[in-house]
């Protein structure tokens, strides 16, 4: 049996990860001059530009970074599940709704957030303390330039207008985007209006939901549809894209933040807080003051297309200038939280699939 | 092999005891789960679900399912009888090759369909609209019948190899055609394998989440994620999640049915291999082009597709230790199931009560969402940390450290659990090939009960439980949702990879750790497929 060999390198292999995992996570409780300093983060971002600032982290502070990448949800279970054994410092989430729930679930530690930077903007950060934003991303619409005059386009509350008929494209509400967009609407606009909004958008629909926003770019350009409601990014992304054919898409289409005479875009937010148990706090402060450096912001700006938030922070990136400044809801976005569930069940009833 | 494999021959007592107990605690995620849902407080998430879209969950899982299972059922037997019983230009290399496509995860290839096929894709383009987007119901059941369809295929391969010739050939000099002869004799002998994996392509596109909610067929496993994640109540979740485990009882129940019903169909365990025949060269052509359709379809259009993205990016960072992490996990587990699926299969021959109840407990893993099912395993694994917190503080006064939860120990007990269900399914049905008068046999003739499972079972099974363990080693592959929950720190594989850069849309990005899991794939198959041979060769002077 020549298994034998193959079979003793993996089990090696898995033994050593085992057996290692406690040592560098969990063990290291107390710090002595000589152990190397670490943080562990949990993170729901999976951007390759991730590594790049995690790495200039280290670079600056010696601090290593421990890494575990899945959704928030799971995130919130595991670190909920190991309790007070959990070796978490840090939690990062894509999605306000998400923090909210971990904050719900007791996760986070408070602290003085506002105090890390006076340039962020309050409604950026959660009202108790547990967490805090560090990089935005606008739910805006990307409309066809052939059959979408400028001017017909305004707010996401005229898009339920009969004339849009047939005309729009977006994706399944199980996606958080557009749960914390609906999330949003309920707070400006109370559940009935909202209700009614989303039952305007389901009529309006060309199509039934599929894939994900740049799918939605392609189907305005291509012509299923005349407007999209996309995440601002993914049009960058295409615009830079070394597929020809999504170039070409992104040029058929314009982005437009709307709502800028009145409420502002919807923003949601990545955001990070202090585990409630951390191992590690003073290295996951430092961490998430990194987060809010000139030098991390500036890298969510040209490795992402995400916005800063930070204000004040300089880049070099012509794609996002074309689209910024614009004007942003400023509810502060812990409201996107509260409002969540209801917005799931509005989904629902409505029938947005 | 596990010891209650080697010690078959002093089988039931202990041994027995060892396959029941493996079987249990593989369950005990399951179990988990059902303690959640049932212990659970109770909102009114459920009875909101009941008046919306549930009517709507239920009709999409069942159109999946069944398009799906027909789908797969279809391409599996057809292709698994062509290969096992026709000769015809490059057999040998689709006899493995054709297994490649369940290494695709169904998503990565729901992705790369739906890009081609929307409006605005190439292939919409290239056909002026013609082509239908693949999308919907009939889109992700698709989708499944692609990259499922091995399950059957394997199995059913296995078997019409392992028949006798002795029922075709009587039906044949009783006038029957090939084909009628193939429907009459050899297709109903394979029914408990066909059974087998088609059980296991039900399950599977049941519990899918990632492939129903891009292409837009909302099935029951989506209800369970929302409300998971939206209503957030893991306890509905759990609660929706029993109702895929009911269905699973039910699927493996009739399996179940077709295989005692199947038992007095079984052949005389001589085994006399059907000679192959030779196909015309128009027929050989024709069987060719019909192993390459499917494996077309399911892996080289859409991993062509992400390979054409893939030329314009740069290729990710870190694939090579995520290779061997996949690997590594893949192989182990494989061999673990392998020795799991024979154990059990051997104990459930003594048609305990409880043996059987256990072998069935430990197959529902696979009917459960794999992030419901990592749910179970954190549950697990943390109440254990949980009841040694009191020794450990009194002798420590620190709660016991992160052992379980966070090793990569734990995603080996997650796959297990899972995936129990395709190790112990073909394992039993290879196992259903001995019959208990070969056993008489073998006594009559002086063996030893060890040496009567190793000279004359062995040859008659070891097809069938490698492929067990071939299958749970590409369903590892390509795992997703329990890796990422159960990981260690700064452990990828490469699906966790590929995943990430999909769900981002960064199709071209996620091409290539898309394209090295069916090539992670090959390595141990061509491995079996040696072995294999060699075994079979030497099988012959049984």
């Amino acid at each position: 049996m020549n298994y034998a060999k193959l079979l003793a390198a993996g089990a090696l292999s898995v033994l050593a990860a085992a057996c290692s995992q406690p040592d560098t996570a969990a063990g290291a409780g107390s710090e002595q001059a000589d152990t190397p300093r670490v943080v562990n983060v949990y993170s729901a971002r999976h951007y390759r530009s991730d590594a790049a600032i995690y790495a200039a982290f280290t670079e600056q502070t010696g601090i290593e970074v421990n890494l575990i990448e899945a959704s928030g949800d799971q995130l919130i279970e595991r670190v909920r599940a190991d309790g007070p054994r959990s070796p978490a410092d840090v939690i990062i989430t894509v999605d306000a709704a998400r923090l909210h729930r971990a904050e719900e679930a007791g996760l986070f530690a408070q602290s003085d957030f506002a105090e890390f930077t006076p340039e962020i903007a309050d409604n950026l950060i959660d009202p108790d303390g547990y967490w805090i934003a560090i990089a935005k991303r606008a739910r805006v619409l990307a409309y066809s330039n052939q059959r979408v005059q400028p001017d017909e386009v305004t707010t996401y509350e005229d898009l339920a207008d009969p004339r849009w008929e047939g005309r729009i494209c977006v994706r399944e509400s199980g996606n958080a985007y557009n749960q914390s967009l609906l999330a949003s609407m309920v707070a400006r606009l109370g559940e009935e209006e909202a209700e009614a909004w989303a039952a305007g958008i389901v009529a309006n629909m060309a199509r039934p939901p599929q894939g994900g926003d740049i799918t939605q770019i392609i189907g305005v350009a291509a012509g299923d549809c005349d407007i999209a409601i996309t995440n601002h990014y993914y049009y960058l992304l295409m615009q830079n894209s070394g597929e020809a054919a999504n170039r070409a898409a992104a040029e058929a289409v314009t982005l437009f933040f709307p709502n800028q005479e009145t409420s502002g875009a919807h923003v949601n937010i990545s955001g990070a807080g202090i585990a409630v148990n951390a191992p590690h706090p003073e290295e996951a402060r430092e961490l998430i003051a990194f987060f809010l450096s000139d030098e991390a912001q500036r890298m969510f700006a040209e490795m992402t297309n995400e916005i800063p938030v930070v204000e004040g922070v300089e880049w070099e990136n012509e794609r996002l200038d074309a689209v910024m400044p614009f004007v942003a809801d400023t509810r502060n976005v812990s409201e996107l939280g509260d409002h969540n569930a209801t917005a799931q069940r509005i989904f629902d009833r409505v029938g947005w699939q | 092999m596990t010891p209650a494999a080697r010690q078959g021959g002093r089988l039931p007592d202990r041994a027995t005891a060892l396959a029941i107990l493996a079987a249990l605690v593989c369950a005990a995620p399951v179990f988990a789960v059902a303690w959640i849902a049932v212990t659970g407080e109770t909102g009114d998430y459920l009875a909101h679900l009941a008046r919306t879209r549930l009517p709507v969950y239920l009709v999409n899982s069942a159109l999946v399912a069944a398009i799906a299972a027909g789908g797969a059922g279809l391409i599996g037997t057809v292709l698994g009888w062509l290969v096992a019983r026709t000769e015809f230009p490059g057999r040998a290399l689709f006899s493995w090759v054709l297994i490649l496509p369940l290494a695709v995860p169904a998503y990565v290839a729901a992705y790369a369909w739906l890009d081609l096929s929307q409006a605005g894709g190439p292939l919409h383009a290239a056909t002026a609209g013609l082509f239908p987007t693949v999308r919907g119901a009939w889109g992700a059941g698709l989708m499944f019948a692609l990259v499922l369809y091995p399950y059957v295929y394997l199995l059913a391969r296995d078997t019409f190899t392992g028949q006798s010739a002795d029922a075709y050939n009587a039906a044949r000099t009783l006038g029957a055609g090939p084909f009628s002869a193939f429907a009459r004799t050899s297709l109903p002998m394979a029914r408990p394998a066909l059974a087998a994996g088609l059980a296991l392509v039900i399950m599977e596109s049941l519990a899918d989440y990632g492939t129903v909610s891009y292409l837009g067929a909302p099935t029951l496993s989506i209800g369970l994620v929302r409300a998971w994640s939206g209503a957030g109540s893991l306890v509905d979740a759990a609660r929706l999640s029993l109702i895929l485990v009911a269905v699973a009882l039910i699927v493996f129940g009739l399996e179940r049915a077709q295989r005692s019903r199947a038992r007095s169909h079984a052949a005389s365990g001589r085994h006399r291999p059907a000679p192959r025949f030779h196909l015309s060269r128009t027929q050989g052509l024709a069987a060719a082009l019909a192993c390459l359709i499917p494996l077309a379809l399911g892996l080289i259009v859409p991993l062509a597709r992400l390979g054409w993205l893939a030329l314009n990016e740069q290729p990710a960072p870190n694939l090579l230790p995520a290779s061997w992490h996949s690997l590594t996990l893949a192989a182990i587990s494989a061999v673990l199931a392998a020795g799991l699926g024979l154990s059990t299969a051997y104990a459930l021959r003594g048609r305990t009560f409880i043996a059987t109840a256990s072998a069935r407990a430990a197959g529902l893993g696979y009917a459960v969402p794999g992030a419901v099912a990592a749910v179970g395993v954190i549950a697990i694994l943390s109440g254990t940390q949980a009841l040694i917190d009191p020794a450990w503080q009194s002798v420590t006064g620190e709660v016991f450290p992160v052992l379980l939860t966070g090793a990569a120990a734990a995603l080996i007990f997650a796959y297990l659990s899972r995936f129990a269900a395709a190790a112990i399914g073909p394992s039993e049905a290879a196992l259903a090939r001995v019959t208990p008068a070969l056993d008489g046999a073998a006594r009559t003739l002086g063996a030893t009960r060890g040496e009567t499972v190793r000279r004359v079972h062995w040859p008659l099974i070891a097809a069938g439980i490698t492929s067990a363990g071939l299958l749970v080693f590409v369903e590892v592959l390509k795992e997703l949702p329990a890796t990422m929950i159960l990981r260690p720190f700064n452990y990828d594989t490469l699906a966790i990879i590929a995943h990430n850069y999909a769900s981002d849309e960064r199709l071209g990005e996620a091409a290539l750790p898309s394209l090295l899991i069916p090539l992670v794939a090959l390595l141990p198959m061509i491995f079996v497929a040696r072995y294999l041979s060699r075994a079979r060769s030497s099988s012959g002077q049984v």
